[in-house]
């Protein structure tokens, strides 16, 4: 597995909110999209980047073309590692400010 | 501690932080519920899986949406040469999904160190 790719894809914010959403649930594109202020070609060029990385596949429904997270995957690993490898600075920096807060 | 799913091929991430308050200041930040919910949302009603007063505290975590992953994170503290502390996270996805994940992948999983 191309783990370098994995967390190049999810080290930008975005395309981290678009793996979240679709680890929720598959959705097609144009749902994805509610919500944020993104253009068709820019969540299409996200999903070709996630999907390149094996983190998301796409399937073909009558029209639309739904894309997923496999919930069994490796992809669920890697999204949980990227996730809280942002997550834990910001927590920390939160903790710090309580600190300076609190009493002695 | 956590001898629970803490096998080699835990999918881990540990880091570790240089905090500039004294280690009975963060401890009381860590284990008292009310202190620790506005820094660590979510776990004001956490029980906690272990505790060493003034040095550990293992919490089991639940994220609020989906996946809803499960995970447990270890918080270490320790006094710093200069009179602060400092804190090592360790945090394990212990989640069954991921188990099953590990074992298709069929290798040693993630080892992933940030700091």
């Amino acid at each position: 597995m191309p783990e370098n790719d994995i967390f190049k894809a999810l080290a930008d914010p975005t395309r981290r909110s678009i793996f979240e959403k679709l680890a929720a649930g598959s959705m097609h594109a144009s749902a994805l999209r509610e919500g944020k202020e993104i253009s068709q070609s820019a969540m299409s060029q996200h999903l070709a980047v996630l999907r390149n990385a094996g983190l998301v596949s796409e399937q073909r429904q009558g029209r639309f073309v739904h894309y997923e997270v496999d919930p069994e995957g490796l992809a669920l690993i890697a999204g949980w590692l990227a996730k809280y490898r942002a997550y834990w600075p910001q927590r920390v920096d939160a903790l710090k400010g309580l600190l300076k807060d609190m009493d002695q | 501690m956590n001898d629970m799913d803490n096998d080699d091929a835990a999918c881990e991430l540990v880091q570790e932080y240089a905090l500039d308050a004294p280690p009975e200041k963060v401890w009381r930040a860590l284990s008292i519920p009310e202190l620790r919910a506005q820094w660590l949302p979510g776990t004001e009603h956490a029980e906690p899986l272990s505790e060493v007063p003034q040095q550990a505290l293992s919490l089991r975590l639940r994220e609020a949406e989906p996946p809803f992953l499960e995970s447990t994170v270890d918080l270490k503290i320790s006094p710093a040469a200069d009179g602060g502390t400092l804190l090592r996270i360790v945090h394990v996805l212990t989640d069954a999904r991921a188990q099953t994940a590990r074992e298709a992948a069929n290798d040693g999983g993630f080892l992933m160190y940030a700091t």
